[in-house]
């Protein structure tokens, strides 16, 4: 199985190659039958990428310790449910992961468009085999060989990484991996509409839906590995600016800015040149993010010397890609200008480019923060780190405004807005905002940012709240509904209006939530069995934590786990202004065949905070794991995150609001008829007569 | 062994899979599908969409009236250039039809309307002519009533 699969891979780079060959000159001489075979190469290169997954699935459930990858991230011991994850456990077998993924989107897009876009499709499949083919040079060339053999065989591996085996390591990576590679096929119909000419908007129409969906998939992924890293790194934060956490931030960025100004481009037919940059810049930071974090650049400049082949390849591979779209870009740079100009300072589309600009701002400046580190240690040898300092100062501000724009951008119409109907939709949400404001300044509240962001939250759910009541009643009005009917039908007769308002409504909760920080608890206490620590929650209530003690499980009795050395488990008893609670527990936990123990820590969440224990050092460790009773002293941070709560919730709403925005719709052409005697005769169209 | 023919299996099943279309003539698709948008449907659909959205704002109190009227005006106006796109794209037939069917087409209509071209068997005759040279029907000039062969597709005047 493991040689078929071994196999797979070198049978699929020649395809891949054949297949870009094959759509491009489909395309230029307009083949059909070389058209079809192309498209049967993606088809075939899928399933060799799948024959050569399970050869890597297959050496981990068969403990083949032979192979270099499954040595190092795996042992006899580990439990089956990460022995098939470790497909994606290390740099190499995720680089194979990443072409799994890439393959199955291109299948679905190419099968999916088997009747449609067909002027697009030659030069679509030659990207999509292009790129396929260049990680397959990246796995077969550059030292990355997940069937790499040793040369002798181990008695057992090395085992995972403790800190790996959660159940977030089963779905944060590839919820990711589903966002990054997906963003391949709009870039694909970018460079199709670029080379065949076709610059109108039924490029579009596609692409549009194809970045939503990224877009999504990738916003799932960032927000579980923020929870992830909540629970499991132990430090009671969420984020980092990390270099690999701003990795995927960054085309998920752009992808928001391309799917506001890509309305504009509907609407006026501007933009187009920048839409397209956005397409092209989003798909390569895709393929930085893998670059950042595979080509092991970020350990250390110099350390990565035996991974100088990838990180060249991928250096080389992201020049050609910019390099080709600017060329493509400047080619069609005739056919891509617009005469159309923005009418008027007020109006949406002005406003949604105040946003593009914004995100811009961010996305620089987190890439900025992220790179310098690397270009200077490069340069210089001198180790600088950029940290959270930078990027907090840099980027509040810039998400302050955007958190406005937010609300702003609903309130205006557009093409051109009217100044006093304006003041008169912006009069109640303003009040509102500074109602907030004010009133939590009067409780005592005096942290600047936090203010800011709760004034301007409220201000933004404000509009939210009634655009969706003004627009449910103007429907229930006009089409005669009630008003539950209405609301229903307004949202799915405009389901990218509305799910994008839901997503605003879950981003501001997610900036609320933030907020909640600045008010944090944090305190460290060394405590005997029986001694209480009393912590106050800035709502005003009281926790009391007392300690009981510890204990030690045995590896054998502990869950799943075959790899847990030793569990200890230290005991807490909650009370909240004297009433009792359930228990907290937090642990350290070992590892077979790992030096350090890790810590587990315990969450009580509810509504308005989170009450977050920390068992943050034991005084005497090894008598602790014998279960001596005279070891038992512990010291732990204790913390009230309040608000936190407040970022998985509005994490929810933005995926609802993403889904509303996906589900498909009834497509065809508007009818005709009524649509066209209406406007003849200068009556009102109804408000939800074409379908969006 | 047996991964040995396996390996041969898989090589050759590829090589087939692929090159088959060019072996046996089979052909994708390289041409809009009938069914598909073209771009002027696109910015028509945009248009309405757009008319929709002025409604809407206008109900919901984000457009004064001198606005709203101005804008509507406008997308209107660019609808009806969108549509009448649409439906001359759709009398040319898909590509448009070639030059001589349509001089031909033109050429048999203002026979029928003038008299010469006969109603029931198309063939042309001389100007004044009572009867048909060819089968012997009657000739008629198609003038204030309308033709025997249905009246011609596309927008009809107001």
């Amino acid at each position: 199985m493991n040689v078929l699969g071994e196999l797979a891979l070198w049978i699929a780079l020649p395809v891949a190659l054949l297949g870009t060959v094959l759509g491009f000159v489909a395309g230029r001489h307009q083949k059909g039958d070389l058209q079809l075979g192309a498209e049967r190469s993606v088809y075939a290169v899928f399933g060799l990428t799948i024959l050569a997954a399970a050869g890597i699935i297959s050496n981990f459930l068969n403990d083949r310790f032979e192979y270099l990858y499954t040595a190092s991230y795996s042992n006899r011991e580990l439990d089956v449910f990460y022995k098939v994850a470790g497909l994606w456990s290390g740099q190499r077998g995720s680089l194979l992961f990443w072409l799994l993924f890439l393959m199955l989107f291109s299948s679905i897009c190419v099968w999916t468009n088997r009747n449609k876009n067909r002027e697009f499709m030659p030069y679509v499949v030659g990207v999509l085999c292009a790129i396929a083919s260049f990680f397959l040079i990246v796995l077969l060339f550059a030292d990355v060989n997940p069937y790499e053999k040793l040369g002798f065989t181990p008695a057992n591996g090395q085992g995972l990484n403790p800190q790996l085996q959660s159940y977030w390591m089963t779905i944060h990576p590839p919820m990711l991996y589903l966002g990054f590679t997906s963003f391949t096929v709009p870039f694909a119909f970018a460079i199709a509409a670029l080379v065949s000419g076709r610059l109108d908007s039924r490029w579009i129409n596609v692409t549009r839906r194809w970045i939503l969906l990224s877009w999504f998939f990738l916003a799932i992924g960032i927000v579980l590995g923020m929870r992830w890293a909540y629970e499991e790194l132990g430090w009671g934060g969420y984020w980092f600016w990390d270099p690999v956490e701003n990795a995927s931030l960054l085309p998920w960025l752009s992808a928001t800015a391309f799917l506001h100004s890509i309305q504009i481009q509907e609407s006026r037919g501007m933009l187009r040149v920048w839409n397209m940059f956005l397409v092209i810049l989003t798909f390569t930071l895709t393929i930085f993010a893998t670059f950042l974090t595979r080509s092991g650049l970020i350990e250390s400049v110099h350390s990565f010397a035996q991974e100088l082949k990838i990180a060249y390849i991928f250096l080389a591979f992201m020049f050609t890609i910019g390099a080709s779209g600017v060329v493509l870009i400047l080619w069609r740079l005739p056919k891509l200008k617009s005469d159309n100009q923005i009418e008027s300072f007020l109006s949406r589309e002005s406003a949604f480019l105040f946003n593009n600009l914004m995100l811009l701002g961010v996305l620089f400046s987190v890439l900025w923060g992220t790179l310098f580190p690397l270009i200077s240690e490069g340069l210089t040898g001198e180790k600088i780190s950029v940290g959270p300092p930078f990027f907090n100062r840099v980027n509040i501000p810039i998400g302050l405004v955007l958190l406005a724009l937010t609300g702003i951008g609903p309130v205006i119409a557009w093409r051109r807005a009217s100044k006093q109907n304006i003041k008169k939709n912006f009069t109640v949400p303003v009040g509102v905002g500074l109602a907030v404001a004010g009133g939590l300044f009067a409780i005592g509240v005096r942290h600047g940012f936090a203010l800011a962001t709760f004034g301007i939250s409220s201000f933004v759910m404000a509009v939210i709240v009634i655009e969706f009541f003004k627009g449910t009643r103007a429907r229930a009005r006009i089409e005669n509904e009630n008003l539950a009917v209405a609301f229903v039908h307004l949202i799915a007769r405009n389901r990218r209006r509305w799910g994008g308002y839901v997503v605003h409504a879950g981003v501001v909760t997610i900036f609320s939530g933030i907020a909640g920080s600045s008010f944090n608890v944090n305190i460290r206490q060394t405590l005997e069995p029986g001694e209480s620590a009393v912590i106050p929650s800035p709502f005003g209530h009281e926790y009391k934590l007392t300690y009981e003690g510890m204990s030690t499980t045995s590896a054998t009795a502990s869950n799943s786990n075959n790899n847990l050395a030793f569990q200890l488990v230290a005991l807490l008893r909650v009370e909240k202004d004297g009433k009792q609670l359930p228990t907290l527990t937090t642990e350290k936990r070992g590892y077979i065949a790992q030096d350090q123990p890790t810590t587990e820590v315990g969450i009580r969440s509810s509504f308005l905070e989170d009450l977050y224990v920390i068992l943050s050092d034991v005084a005497d460790l090894r008598s602790a794991i014998m279960n001596e009773p005279d070891a038992q002293t512990a010291t732990f941070t204790f913390m009230v995150n309040p608000l936190v709560g407040w970022i998985w919730y509005g994490a929810m709403m933005v995926a609802l609001g993403g889904l509303i925005g996906l589900w498909p719709t009834v497509s065809g052409a508007p009818a005709r008829a009524p649509a066209l005697a209406s406007a003849r005769a200068s009556k009102p169209v109804p408000v939800g007569a074409a379908g969006d | 062994m047996s991964v040995i023919v396996g390996a041969v299996l898989l090589v050759v099943a590829v090589i087939l899979f692929i090159l088959q279309p060019m072996l046996s003539g089979r052909r994708a698709s390289l041409h809009r599908e009938m069914d598909e948008p073209t771009e002027a449907e696109s910015r028509w659909r945009v248009a309405l969409l757009a008319l929709r959205d002025v409604e809407y704002d206008h109900a919901t109190g984000k457009l004064d009236e001198a606005d709203y009227h101005a804008l509507r005006r406008e997308l209107a106006a660019e609808a009806l250039t969108a549509l009448e796109r649409v439906d001359s794209e759709a009398t040319a037939g898909p590509g448009g039809a070639p030059p001589a069917l349509e001089d031909e087409i033109a050429r048999l209509r203002s026979g029928l309307r003038s008299g010469t071209t006969c109603a029931s068997c198309g063939s042309g005759n001389d100007g004044g002519s009572s009867f048909c040279a060819y089968c012997g029907a009657p000739l008629r000039a198609a003038a204030g009533g309308p033709s025997p062969h249905g009246s011609p597709s596309g927008p009809g005047p107001a």
